[in-house]
């Protein structure tokens, strides 16, 4: 059977609407204003994806004693030498000047010194106090510029559309475009576009417990794994110490209650009310993201919980007025959704935040295939093994401004429209069509079993054991999604279908963050092997690559090349 | 009197629709966005609804409840909830996609129209400007700056009901934080794109947006300050 599409052409396709989606779009216009530039997002513009969710702040080494060196050794040092030195180094040399175009260019206003100089916060991990911020929202003043500015220059753009599947060219040249959905129809489109930027972020949101916003499905890697495109470091998922936790039955589970409070002093407690964290560490509760996780997971896995399965975080035994103040958007949050953040303790678990792995790509955002580009959470190589908050939205927006304006110096010389792989795109409409011909199964249930299998045997605390068992459980859920149907009640803004198509990307991508946990024996950033629990090799890092063919995984190691400093050197002056 | 079961009463298709009813578990921790969340999963799979981030930063998930537009994550249904009954109804004066499903694509570009978006003088080559955080230009601008977008006071704005062409609560009160930025430099040409009745003299001053903004922001304030901009400039000539 054929299926019926629309066909449209765009200059540039931009997929995905966070930080790094909404500066391409400006850094392609501006660099090159004859381009036709779309941007297309699962929801409303301005509204999806994780950067608008940042509330610490942005790394970037501005302060007359602070520089582009020591920001980049402690990036280095934080992902455990995991990182492509060149990504990182990119990184911490663009973000001065995104803080600049942000602020000069764009309208964005940090937090000032009374001096009226720019306020910069020690954040974690750093050597420097570096974060840049506006109070505890930053995020919302990002995007909100951002968006604006995107609004006020007429790109084209496609809100509720899911990008479905990367489309080849018929010859194998590389990639001709995006077979879309509109999902305010549920019809299909099949934007042909010169370049494609892959933006849509990553999101490890197959965790029962996880804090990206809930469009977040890992759709992005999905499509670049299914089209041939390598993930790196994909068993490195970042757990946030505290998410809240009330039951299954509230989406409220697992967003951040955030790190500031513990700095400040908050207390963690058991499921006894007694502190524990002096147990695993002599900084206790201040102890780094990493830390706390594991001994908050090991305290959980003894059986010292309350009644939601989590532990408590408490600031009762500090001045209220000045928690109130001090965490003022943080009160609020608990206080509408019936917690006390003030004087009561507070359900909470350790939670997944960040994918540090993905889309390999070089500094200027091409990827393997003609064509592709990518930024952002959909990227892997900046981090390494561990993300230092801050440098997230650093790694999205610094990206997104080199993807924009590659792109829009590749398309003019080197960008055609290719002729597309049409039954290449049928079959992807038929595969999306797939669940409303099968009867039978409940989603719901196939969802909870993949939080439950990802949070127990590939979380924080894996072994070789558990990952096989993850393993085969993964393998067994997919068999079940393929046996679970979608009523056709019909296909306009479907969220039961979206779900089922959601979980079908999470389930892949969960397989590709087994396959990297089970071959990476031993322990650095993020992951954390039970049986082989200290860091290995240094000087011999290699870094873990999967891609798909012919419906396997193949998983390969390739050596990090330490092209800029190796392990136990450092760029700054003793 | 808490009950264990919440009556829920949904708008379902559209202009030509009807009241759809469900009942659903009531359980402690609860907000009307875990309440749809559940219609949708576990009894009736057509419903559809807007949401993303969770927490009240995105502004997606804004509709109707109890005749009052709100955000939903953050909404407790203890809070809300009228004799165990819930009616869920899409936000007002915005085309509905459909059942709570809202197109808000007029609302971004009125945000566009009274010249919401910043103009400087400066690039990303130059240094930040040094602005005090205790000048009281500054202060009016911050007051002002935390809206997300959610559209709640648009949907509660009589004046947008009876003129399809005013720019909004949300759309001027982002002019105004820029009126107040000293770093913009396109005051008169945004003092004219809100200027008239479609911009700040439509205002009635009712204040249903300064009532329900979830950010307790004030869009009226913001509103009679353009109003007291735009007639000084209007008077020395710079609005012709």
């Amino acid at each position: 059977m054929t299926h019926e599409f629309e066909q449209n052409q765009t200059d540039l396709l931009i997929l995905g609407a966070g930080g790094a989606g909404l500066f391409a779009a400006l850094h392609a216009s501006s660099q090159a204003p004859e381009l036709d530039i779309t941007i297309a997002v699962k929801g409303l513009l301005g509204k999806c994806g994780c950067t608008r969710m940042v509330q610490g702040g942005y790394n970037a080494a501005m302060a007359v004693d602070d520089s582009i060196e020591r920001h980049f050794m402690d990036t280095i040092e934080g992902g455990k030498w995991l990182n492509n030195q060149d990504l990182a180094w990119t990184l911490v040399n663009e973000a001065p000047r995104r803080i600049r175009e942000l602020e000069n260019e764009l309208g964005c206003f940090f937090d000032r010194n009374p001096d009226g100089t720019l306020h910069q916060k020690a954040f974690a991990g750093q050597t420097f106090d570096r974060t840049v911020h506006k109070g505890d929202l930053t995020g919302i003043e990002i995007i909100n510029r951002l968006s604006e500015q995107v609004w006020k220059r007429g790109i084209n753009r496609l809100e509720d559309h899911r990008a479905v599947e990367l489309i080849k060219a018929r010859d194998g040249s590389g990639l001709a475009g995006v077979l879309m959905m509109d999902m305010r129809t549920g019809s299909f489109r099949l934007v042909q576009a010169k370049a494609v930027l892959l933006a849509t972020g990553g999101g490890p949101t197959m965790y029962k417990y996880h804090t990206p916003s809930g469009d977040k499905s890992c759709d992005g890697m999905a499509m670049a794994l299914r089209a041939g495109l390598p993930l790196r470091d994909m068993e490195m998922v970042q757990f946030h110490p505290t998410g809240l936790i009330a039951g299954p039955g509230t989406r409220i589970t697992g967003t951040i209650i955030e790190e500031g409070l513990r700095g400040y002093g908050g207390h963690l407690l058991g499921g006894d009310k007694q502190r524990f964290m002096s147990r695993y560490d002599e900084r206790a509760e201040r102890a780094t993201r990493d830390i706390v996780s594991r001994a908050m997971y090991s305290e959980m896995r003894n059986g010292n919980i309350g009644p939601n399965g989590g532990l408590y975080i408490t600031m009762k035994h500090l001045d209220s007025r000045e928690v109130r103040s001090r965490f003022k958007g943080m009160v609020e949050r608990c206080h509408d959704c019936g917690f006390d953040l003030v004087g009561g303790d507070v359900e909470v678990v350790p939670t997944a935040h960040y994918m540090m792995g993905g889309v390999e790509f070089g500094a200027d955002c091409q990827t393997e295939m003609s064509g592709l580009f990518a930024a952002g959470e959909d990227t892997g190589g900046v981090h390494g093994a561990n993300r230092l908050g801050g440098n997230g939205v650093a790694n999205s927006t610094v990206f997104g401004g080199i993807a924009g304006d590659a792109m829009a110096k590749w398309v003019p010389t080197a960008g055609v429209f290719r002729e597309p792989d049409l039954d290449a795109a049928q079959a992807a409409i038929a595969a999306t069509l797939y669940p409303f011909r099968i009867d039978g199964g409940h989603m719901p249930d196939i969802r909870e079993k993949l939080y439950d299998v990802m949070w127990e045997d590939a979380g924080i605390l894996r072994d070789a054991e558990s990952l096989a068992r993850a393993k085969g459980s993964v393998d067994d859920l997919h068999s079940e999604l393929m046996r679970t149907g979608i009523a056709d009640t019909g296909k306009a803004y479907n969220l039961s279908w979206h779900d089922w198509l959601n979980m079908e990307s999470q389930i892949l991508i969960s397989k590709v963050i087994i396959e990297a946990a089970i071959a990476r024996e031993d322990s650095r950033g993020a992951h954390f092997r039970e049986d082989f629990p200290k860091i290995r090799d240094l000087e011999n890092s290699h870094y873990t690559r999967i891609t798909l063919r012919d419906g396997a995984l193949n998983l390969s190691t390739q050596a990090v090349d330490f092209n800029r400093i190796k392990p136990g050197e450092t760029l700054l002056d003793a | 009197m808490e009950t264990d079961q919440l009556s829920v009463s949904i708008w379902r298709g559209g202009d030509g629709g009807a009241y759809q009813t469900y009942q659903v578990p009531r359980l402690e921790s609860q907000t009307v966005l875990d309440v749809v969340t559940y219609i949708q999963r576990e009894i009736d799979p057509s419903l559809s609804y807007r949401f993303a981030c969770r927490v009240g930063v995105c502004g997606s998930c804004a509709m109707t409840v109890n005749g009052k537009a709100r955000w939903t994550c953050r909404t407790h249904v203890s809070r809300v909830a009228e004799n165990g009954a819930l009616t869920l109804n899409p936000l007002r004066n915005l085309p509905v996609v459909k059942d709570l499903v809202v197109d808000m694509a007029v609302f971004f570009d009125k945000w566009e129209k009274a010249m919401g978006a910043f103009v400087g003088d400066k690039t990303r080559d130059q240094a930040l400007a040094a602005v005090s955080p205790s000048d009281p230009k500054r202060k009016e601008a911050s007051a002002g700056i935390e809206c997300i977008g959610c559209g709640i006071c648009y949907a509660t704005c009589d004046v947008v009901d009876w003129n399809k062409d005013y720019l909004g609560p949300a759309a001027m009160n982002r002019s105004w934080t820029l009126i107040n930025d000293e770093r913009d430099v396109a005051r008169i040409p945004r003092l004219q794109a809100i200027a008239g009745d479609n911009g700040c003299l439509g205002c009635h001053s009712q204040q249903g947006c300064v009532e329900r903004c979830p950010k307790s922001l004030n869009p009226t304030g913001a509103i009679a300050g353009l109003k007291r901009h735009t007639m000084k400039a209007a008077l020395k000539g710079e609005l012709t």
